[in-house]
């Protein structure tokens, strides 16, 4: 099986790019959700920007825009919404997740086409992604990486101790907001490729492996930006190869996600030998 | 002519929705002083001092740091939390923790700097971990953890320190080390505000005494008000007992 | 009246019926999902049970079988990874959710000119709902409801203090196991009328509507089983009305008198708070 061949196509050098940007971004990203425990939250938002996309989709705007304005909204109400004493956390983000989503189902089931369009917003087409696409993805990218690297050693200080940020002056509120920002950015660059179950694997599955192997946040990082983007990679030649040599048409984007999985598995079997390996 | 004091209380008092936890806190710290807050559990020494780091808003009374609202001097006042906090799983390294006592003066955008560093390494030198500088946090001790938390604080260069129980389990080396950093901090011109259950310990590191049970009993000098009658008044009549090494205790 | 004119149709009368049972029951169960801090992991389980579905649509048996015995393996699958070092429950929850998910897709993206339309398992689809759904319904609703009743003070001290219920002796292990299983069965029972993605919603929304209104536990079951029956018959009646989906009609509704109860509930709402 070449891991190379499937990328002389056009198409498939696009897929390629986008989802080798996107598996670093998500990584680098997913580093901070694993860290402070906010899968759910990652998990939220690819559901939430759902109706963004429907709104854009029956306007005829960009998708893109119609996802990133949900993107934003939720951000923000994520946020504040959380620390009511009666509702919890989970409970609170399960319910604006399931509205969001259900606003988005009642606009598209009245349209026509209603349950092509869901499969397609759920699964992604990253094989179908054009230039526009790829360049709005690289542009989205390009913003959060800034972001992130700009206010990387404040956002760790919060993930590790969130008292001594606010005792050093630091506003945890306005740094949790730049996360969830973050967070929104990577759902909605990553949406229309792998689809919004998916995304949420990007985020979460190389960072959760990175973190069985790394013992700093800098290794980590890396490592997770090197799984994402490797299973990326790896996902497209695997569905590319299969579908052309066996005739069984794979998903791509679920292909990628089930090889981040199996790579996560192997970082958990080897994670105890290294821990042996390591200690003092 | 007296310096003005670093810390200045004036019935200072924090309630939860109506219930009064702490109230009628009444005193004053200068530079090179130090403070034990000694009280039974619930007392409110814990929430006296997030009020003093403005982590929560007084209902009443004012309270000054460096002459100003204590958000406004977040940057002068550096806090030593209880290490069992923390997540241990968490992939930083010792010296990493102590560089984050600089963040506040390294300011956004920029990363620590060779200065930072050297401060950092020296800070946890002083509390006896420089070879463990590159370990990974949560592989230390509990005593060793907080050591490192008092080296971060250290490292911020503060006017003000705040601890809360920096002794609890924490091992004879370590107490002693602490000890002496704190000595080193107060000869330095800082102010301290610690937390503690262990009498003979604020003996030790406290010139002056803030006696609490919701409220205030007594407000200062070691000598003169770390007293028996003081004491039962502020733990109601509870037994005080002696630890095995012969030193009174007062049983929380 | 247009809305009760709407309920004349045999198909209607069956969703009508779906709507109420389903919607009390997981009110009912919610509680102990609110209890027990377990929304994600109920969220994460309606999207797992996804590739049992595709998998039991492939092999042309029941899809409430398939649906059922994947989400059993995947609560297994949870418990274990996130029982390892430093695995936190959140993550495991998320590879595992993703994984499962992935698989799903994967299963049904090779499968060339597969027709079935699944998405109804995804969204809910009441209107379809036959005599047969509304048995196993009622049936799964009367066990869950029986085993709930039966461990009631069991389970409720197991979520409020693990150690002291495996210290009075019972088997907490076990006792967490079957919780788990009862959310699973109530998600599975869930999916005709709104689907695994929006499953969670019911479960969830009218419990966390019940706490803002009412301290006492029992109270906060009943009134959270009432409010999703409601949520389940109005929302029903607009989808039917305004020819929507119902499942997401349904799941709106349910949100709707959360965040109206998040504002004016006695105590504990935004107008309350505000006064005080």
């Amino acid at each position: 099986m070449s891991l190379l061949e499937p990328f002389a196509l056009p198409y498939m050098q696009r897929a390629l790019v986008e989802v080798l940007v996107l598996g670093a971004l998500a990584g680098a990203v997913g580093v901070l959700v694993v860290l402070r425990r906010l899968a759910f939250v990652g998990d939220a938002l690819t559901h939430t920007v759902f109706p963004g996309v429907v709104i854009a989709h029956l306007l005829g705007r960009s998708l893109l825009l119609g996802a990133l304005a949900f993107g934003v909204l939720t951000a923000v109400l994520l946020t504040f919404v959380g620390g009511h004493r009666r509702v919890g956390n989970d409970a609170a983000l399960a319910i604006l997740l399931t509205s969001f989503f259900s606003l988005g189902v009642v606009l598209i089931s009245r349209t026509r086409g209603f349950t092509a369009d869901l499969t397609v917003f759920l699964f992604g087409r990253v094989l179908a992604i054009d230039r526009t696409d790829l360049v709005q993805t690289l542009v989205v990218a390009a913003v959060a990486a800034v972001v992130l690297a700009v206010l990387h050693k404040e956002l760790v200080l919060r993930a590790f101790d969130p008292e001594a940020a606010t005792a050093m002056g630091y506003r945890t509120g306005r740094l949790d907001l730049v996360l969830n920002l973050l967070i929104a950015l990577v759902v909605v660059a990553a949406v229309e490729a792998v689809g919004t179950v998916l995304v949420i694997a990007l985020i979460v599955v190389p960072a959760a492996a990175a973190r069985l192997l790394a013992d700093r946040v800098a290794a980590m990082t890396t490592l997770a930006c090197l799984l994402g983007a490797a299973g990326g990679w790896l996902g497209l030649a695997v569905s590319y190869e299969v579908s052309v040599d066996r005739d069984l048409r794979l998903a791509a984007s679920a292909t990628i996600v089930v090889v981040l999985v199996a790579m996560f598995l192997l970082a958990a079997a080897l994670a105890p030998l290294r821990r042996r390996m390591a200690s003092r | 002519m007296e310096p003005d004091p670093l810390l200045e209380l004036r019935r200072a008092t924090v309630a939860y929705e109506r219930d009064p936890v702490v109230e009628g806190v009444d005193g004053a710290v200068a530079a090179g002083q130090s403070v034990a807050l000694i009280g039974p559990n619930g007392a409110g020494k814990s929430t006296l001092i997030r009020a003093i780091l403005g982590l929560v808003p007084l209902t009443s009374g004012t309270i000054r740091v460096l002459g100003r609202p204590p958000q406004a001097a977040r940057r002068q006042v550096a806090y030593v939390p209880q290490a069992d906090t923390l997540d241990p799983e968490f992939p930083v390294s010792a010296l990493q923790v102590v560089l984050m006592g600089r963040y506040p003066r390294v300011g956004w955008l920029r990363r620590p700097g060779a200065a930072d560093r050297r401060l950092a390494a020296r800070a946890l030198a002083e509390v006896g971990l420089a070879e463990r500088a590159s370990s990974r946090f949560g592989t230390l001790s509990g005593g060793q953890r907080q050591r490192v938390l008092l080296a971060r604080a250290v490292a911020q260069e503060p006017r003000l320190l705040l601890l809360d129980e920096p002794f609890n389990g924490v091992d004879a080396l370590s107490q002693d080390l602490l000890l002496a950093a704190l000595g080193r901090l107060r000869a330095a011109g800082a102010a301290v505000v610690m937390a503690t259950h262990d009498l003979g310990l604020a003996h030790l590191a406290c010139d002056e005494v803030c006696l609490l049970n919701r409220h205030q009993i007594g407000f200062g000098p070691i000598g003169t008000t770390l007293t028996p009658e003081l004491l039962r008044a502020t733990y109601g009549g509870q037994a005080l007992q002696l630890r095995g090494d012969g030193v009174i205790v007062a049983r929380p | 009246m247009t809305l009760l004119d709407a309920f004349g149709d045999g198909f209607a009368r069956r969703a009508l019926l779906e709507a109420v049972m389903v919607g009390g029951l997981c009110g009912a169960v919610g509680v102990h999902v609110l209890l027990r801090r377990l929304p994600f992991f109920t969220m994460a389980l309606g999207h797992a049970t996804f590739p049992g579905v595709v998998l039991a649509a492939l092999a042309g048996i029941s899809l409430f079988a398939g649906a059922a015995v994947f989400g059993a393996v995947v609560v297994v699958v949870v418990a274990l990874l996130g029982a390892r070092e430093r695995v936190d429950d959140t993550s495991a929850v998320g590879v595992t959710l993703s994984g499962a998910f992935a698989l799903g897709v994967l299963l049904l993206s090779a499968q060339a000119g597969f027709s079935r339309d699944l998405t109804a398992f995804l969204v809910g689809s009441i209107v379809t709902v036959q005599p047969g759904d509304l048995a196993v319904t009622a049936l799964v609703g009367v066990a869950v409801l029986a085993v709930l009743a039966a461990l009631h003070k069991e389970l409720v001290l197991g979520a409020f203090d693990r150690g002291g219920l495996a210290a009075l002796g019972y088997p907490v292990l076990a006792l967490d196991v079957v919780m788990l299983l009862v959310i699973e069965a109530v998600v599975v029972t869930s999916i005709p009328a709104v689907g695994t993605v929006l499953a969670v919603a019911l479960i969830v929304a009218p419990a966390a509507t019940a706490r803002l209104w009412t301290e006492r536990l029992r109270a906060t079951m009943a009134l959270a089983a009432a409010l999703g029956a409601i949520s389940g018959v109005v929302g029903l009646a607009i989808s039917l009305q305004w020819r929507i989906a119902a499942g997401a009609t349904i799941v709106l509704v349910a949100a709707a008198l959360f965040g109206l109860s998040l504002v004016v509930a006695p105590r504990h709402g935004l107008l309350a708070r505000c006064s005080n």
